[in-house]
């Protein structure tokens, strides 16, 4: 047996035992299209987080999640850091004072320079995150102990965490909305423990994130089915 | 930071904020900065056990100085004890802080950090009196992740006065019109009132029949339990329009 096929018999191993030792996930994600999409070469576009003066909680975490999972692969789209583009274009993308409607649109590309900035970054979409990752249910009780012969941990924890995102694309282009994709993923995690805890966790934030992503892209992209 | 059943300092660096995409108005104006605003420290204790102490230091006057640098065609930076009588300005702004509040994790079950500002914006004309008291909050909010220490918390800071700036540039002037004292008659400009004069000494001295109409701003009370003490910008524009006077500009 070679080292490849050895490092491959691993991975695979070890895949498997993740899998197996992950909890339960259910996940629905759905776009609802307002208008013609596609991006051209060069083109970029920026994800935000709707503003925390209007109470929503998106973590800072997520969007970087989000931007990196579009950013990658052979269909990866060109995205600007949020910290960058809000920046650039201080202070009309802050949370006081950043568009809550695409109707403002117009009115902050007619400020100074901010038509230019956008031009110069070459940014066509929008994306406004909305949304967080909450803890609904829990329940189980475990004890550890720990005495000179040894420690040990008996019970059994359970959790459950719903992501529910939504994410919506304003297309400068046009100035207008293009639509909206949302992700509710609900995760339940188990931790059973004789002696040893095996956690079972369910990552409903990671799997949120690459669920709207994925879809984002399809979404942005819309590539005409063959 | 070391917090559990102990004390935390944080100081914080002075505040830069990126060039605004604004015209700056072409007003010349002086800020004079107390030694209270310039040196101020918030001493708290979190839930009965936690010690916290604030040191916004030189953060606050690095942060005006360098806004209504952006804000105005000229701006001149006063000390406590500087004469301002000798200079050719069209208005006089002192900044103060009236509140400070903060709150850490363990205070909102949450995994942010949030701060909240009350800053309040005198401005004299070129005469010395006062011609507009703007009471503004600022609000800033920040997660743990990728940050260490005491760094959530001086980032929710910087963002509460980053928050401060971006309100100060949308509605300074539809707050106080200080505009309309572009190229007023300009006698010497006195030595602007002590920032501890009350509101109503300042009010006596208003020379009514010339100056507009002193304004205020009704703000909901700051702090975590009132929830962020941000105005909504409809809420304060309409209020604002209400009392601008004639003349001055709209945005």
């Amino acid at each position: 047996m070679t080292d490849a096929t050895l490092r491959s018999g691993k991975t695979l191993t070890a895949g498997l035992l993740a899998l197996a030792l992950s909890g339960c996930i259910t996940s629905r994600v759905e776009d609802a299209r307002e208008g013609m999409t596609g991006i051209e070469e060069g083109e970029s576009i920026v994800i935000l987080a709707k503003s925390y003066h209007l109470g929503n909680e998106t973590e800072d975490k997520y969007i970087n999640c989000v931007e990196d999972a579009l950013s990658r692969g052979s269909k990866g789209l060109r995205v600007i850091p949020h910290r960058q583009f809000v920046d650039s274009l201080f202070p009309w993308f802050e949370p006081r004072t950043a568009p809550a409607e695409t109707k403002g649109l117009p009115k902050l590309m007619e400020r100074p320079g901010v038509a230019e900035r956008i031009a110069e970054q070459n940014v066509r979409y929008i994306v406004w995150l909305d949304g967080d990752t909450d803890r609904v249910a829990g329940g189980g009780s475990l004890s550890c102990a720990v005495g000179p012969g040894g420690g040990g941990c008996f019970g059994f924890a359970w959790w459950q965490n719903d992501a529910d995102y939504n994410a919506a694309v304003w297309d400068l282009k046009g100035l207008e909305s293009a639509g909206s994709v949302t992700a509710d993923v609900s995760g339940t995690s188990f931790l059973p423990a004789l002696v040893v805890p095996i956690p079972l966790i369910a990552r409903a934030r990671a799997s949120a994130c690459k669920g709207l992503a994925d879809q984002l892209r399809d979404f942005i992209i819309d590539e005409p089915e063959v | 930071m070391f917090v559990a059943g102990c004390g935390s300092n944080v100081t914080l660096d002075p505040v830069t904020i990126p060039t605004p995409l604004i015209d700056p108005m072409p007003l010349s104006v002086a800020i004079r900065i107390p030694p209270e605003f310039e040196h101020y420290v918030h001493e708290d204790e979190v839930l009965g056990r936690e010690k916290w102490r604030i040191d916004l230091g030189r953060s606050n006057a690095a942060l005006f100085s360098q806004l209504f640098g952006f804000m105005f065609d000229d701006v001149t930076v006063l000390g406590p004890d500087d004469d301002a009588s000798a200079l050719s300005i069209d208005a006089l702004v002192e900044p103060s802080i009236d509140a400070f509040e903060f709150s850490v994790p363990s205070q909102s079950k949450t995994e942010s950090y949030a701060v909240w500002i009350r800053y309040r914006l005198k401005v004299y004309d070129s005469a010395g009196d006062m011609y507009a008291n703007w009471p503004l909050s600022a609000y800033g909010k920040s997660e743990q992740f990728g940050l260490t220490g005491d760094e959530p918390l001086k980032r929710a800071a910087i963002l509460a006065m980053r928050d401060a700036a971006a309100l100060m540039i949308m509605n300074l002037d539809k707050s106080t019109a200080i505009s309309a004292l572009k190229d007023r008659p300009a006698t010497a400009v006195a030595a602007a009132e002590p920032a501890s004069a009350t509101q109503e000494e300042q009010a006596q001295r208003e020379p009514r029949n010339q100056l507009p109409q002193r304004r205020e701003v009704k703000l909901p009370p700051p702090g975590p339990v009132a929830g962020p003490a941000v105005l909504s910008m409809e809420t304060d524009e309409e209020m604002s329009r209400e009392t601008i006077p004639e003349g001055s500009s709209d945005d």
